[in-house]
């Protein structure tokens, strides 16, 4: 993720704040986000269900 | 009475309700070595000495009248600070809740008192249940008994010190990517994150809501099973509460395990993060040990470490994030630096990357249940490593990624971490069982067994 991507994200996700005052926490955690989901498998399955699931009638 | 601050949860019960101790010796007794250890360890946020002596003094008085008010009656506890406990602040170890006041205690403190245990007070984290060890929050991170010099993992860092170094003989933690199991690991206790939605997280600040468990942190495994009886249970007002009916947790405590099937996952430590010599050596003596007992032990693969932490962290991050978010929008200051890298990580997620993590999630759930078809109980590392320096955040940022809990966080089954041995450092090692949902008990079977033939109760740290 380039400097000026991570700006605009932060940007949008409300952490200008943080920006100006942790410019390099904020490219950390850009960072460690843009690192992770490349290492999950996606499935195959198109109807693979997510985790956990809707269920109606059973808490609350 | 000697050496009070040894005693199990299970024997300070028994010689309460024996009238062969008193409630108000041993709180007292364990506040006075608190005084003592607690300035080196830093387990306590905040200890609340007149209150837990003004509840020891009523549970004598019960006691003596022959009135007890379960299996914990009259034992001390500690308590995680992200746990509410009622006229306590629940700082959650940030100065972004420092003026945060409890109205009311969780419905795990709830049950520990309903069971006759005494609050002694809030317990060190790292901030908001996540990060490390850090210097620039409002309290120092605590510390571990058996090296000041080391961290005593997280993030229930105050709960595994303290247990470990005999300040309390129990304590509540809460562990979302581990952080029951990593101070369990760190200190040489034991600590159980149970099946998911078995203990109520209701009055728990959250990090992660469908990973976030509640669980017991204690120097035996018998014991461990006698707090959790007095914690589970279904609260309807938990969203993510089973419905499951409470189980026997002690009932195969000191059955031996003649029979049963252990599948070791040898990958996690020898292949996907190679751990130290040592623990590998451990990890092997565990199986053997098991074996000599009668059980069988079968190797067995699951996904890998590396996805599974990649699935963890997404969600985590995520679900963290919508917690976060405003706070950190805010007031970002007000954060300590490792804990606001690890919680703005989210604003950076995708609901593409949440949804691929959570279909991966029902995939690696029907993967380690397929497993436990096979076998009775699951055999792998903690953590690869002993406990490193503590002020060497290089070492930290290292080697706290390199464990194998965070797979049990992704699929929700109970999970126990223990002492393995010592290393040649004089640091504990350990080792993790695994086991089906709601089977709480035979994971205490196992690790009692292991107990037994290594004497792992028996082992303190050396400090005073």
């Amino acid at each position: 993720m380039d400097k000026d991507t991570i700006e605009i994200l932060a940007r949008h996700a409300g952490l200008a704040r943080a920006l100006a005052d942790f410019p390099e926490d904020v490219a950390v955690s850009a960072k460690q986000a843009a690192d992770v989901a490349h290492k999950i498998k996606r499935p195959t399955d198109p109807t693979a269900e997510p985790w956990p699931p809707m269920k109606t009638g059973t808490t609350l | 009475m000697s050496d009070l601050h040894w005693m199990t949860v299970d024997a300070a019960a028994r010689a309460i309700a024996a009238r062969e101790l008193s409630p108000v010796d041993l709180t007292k007794a364990l506040l006075d070595r608190i005084e003592q250890l607690d300035p080196k360890l830093n387990a306590f946020i905040r200890i609340d000495d007149e209150a837990a002596m003004a509840a020891a003094l009523a549970a004598e008085t019960e006691a003596r009248s022959g009135r007890l008010r379960g299996p914990l009656h009259g034992v001390p506890v500690g308590i995680k600070d992200i746990i509410d406990v009622a006229g306590l602040p629940t700082t959650c170890h940030s100065k972004v809740r420092l003026d945060h006041m409890a109205t009311a205690d969780a419905v795990c403190v709830e049950k520990l008192r309903g069971a006759g245990a005494i609050v002694l007070g809030k317990l060190s984290t790292h901030e908001f249940a996540i990060g490390g060890p850090s210097f620039d929050l409002p309290w120092p991170p605590a510390r571990n008994p058996w090296n000041t010099d080391h961290h005593p993992g997280g993030s229930s860092s105050g709960s595994g010190s303290g247990v470990a170094a005999g300040l309390f003989p129990m304590a509540l933690g809460t562990d979302t990517g581990g952080s029951v199991r990593n101070p369990a690991s760190c200190c040489g206790i034991v600590g159980l994150k149970p099946t998911y939605g078995l203990v109520s997280r209701r009055g728990v600040f959250p990090l992660s809501f469908t990973l976030d468990h509640v669980g017991p942190m204690t120097r035996t495994v018998a014991d461990n099973a006698l707090m959790l009886q007095a914690i589970a249970g279904h609260d309807p007002l938990d969203p993510g509460s089973a419905a499951a009916a409470q189980g026997h947790y002690a009932a195969a405590l000191d059955r031996g395990i003649r029979g049963l099937r252990v599948g070791f996952v040898r990958h996690f430590h020898e292949i996907d993060t190679p751990a130290h010599p040592e623990v590998t050596a451990a990890l092997e003596h565990v199986a053997r040990s098991l074996q000599v007992e009668g059980a069988e032990i079968r190797n067995i693969t699951l996904p890998s470490l590396g996805e599974f932490g990649a699935v963890n962290r997404v969600i985590l991050q995520s679900e963290a994030w919508s917690i976060h978010g405003p706070w950190l929008s805010e007031r970002p200051g007000d954060y300590g630096k490792l804990g606001r890298q690890r919680l703005m990580a989210g604003a950076f997620m995708s609901a593409g990357d949440y949804m691929l993590a959570s279909r991966r999630r029902l995939q690696m759930i029907a993967e380690v249940e397929a497993a436990l078809r096979e076998v009775d109980v699951l055999l792998c590392a903690s953590s690869m490593d002993p406990a490193c320096r503590i002020e060497d955040t290089a070492e930290v940022e290292r080697t706290y990624p390199r464990q194998a809990r965070t797979p049990f966080n992704v699929t929700g089954h109970p999970a126990l971490a223990m002492m393995a041995g010592l290393s040649v450092g004089g640091l504990p090692v350990s080792v993790q069982f695994v086991g089906r949902y709601f089977d709480e008990a035979t994971v205490f079977q196992v690790a009692r067994a292991w107990e037994r033939v290594a004497g792992t109760d028996k082992k303190h740290p050396p400090i005073v």
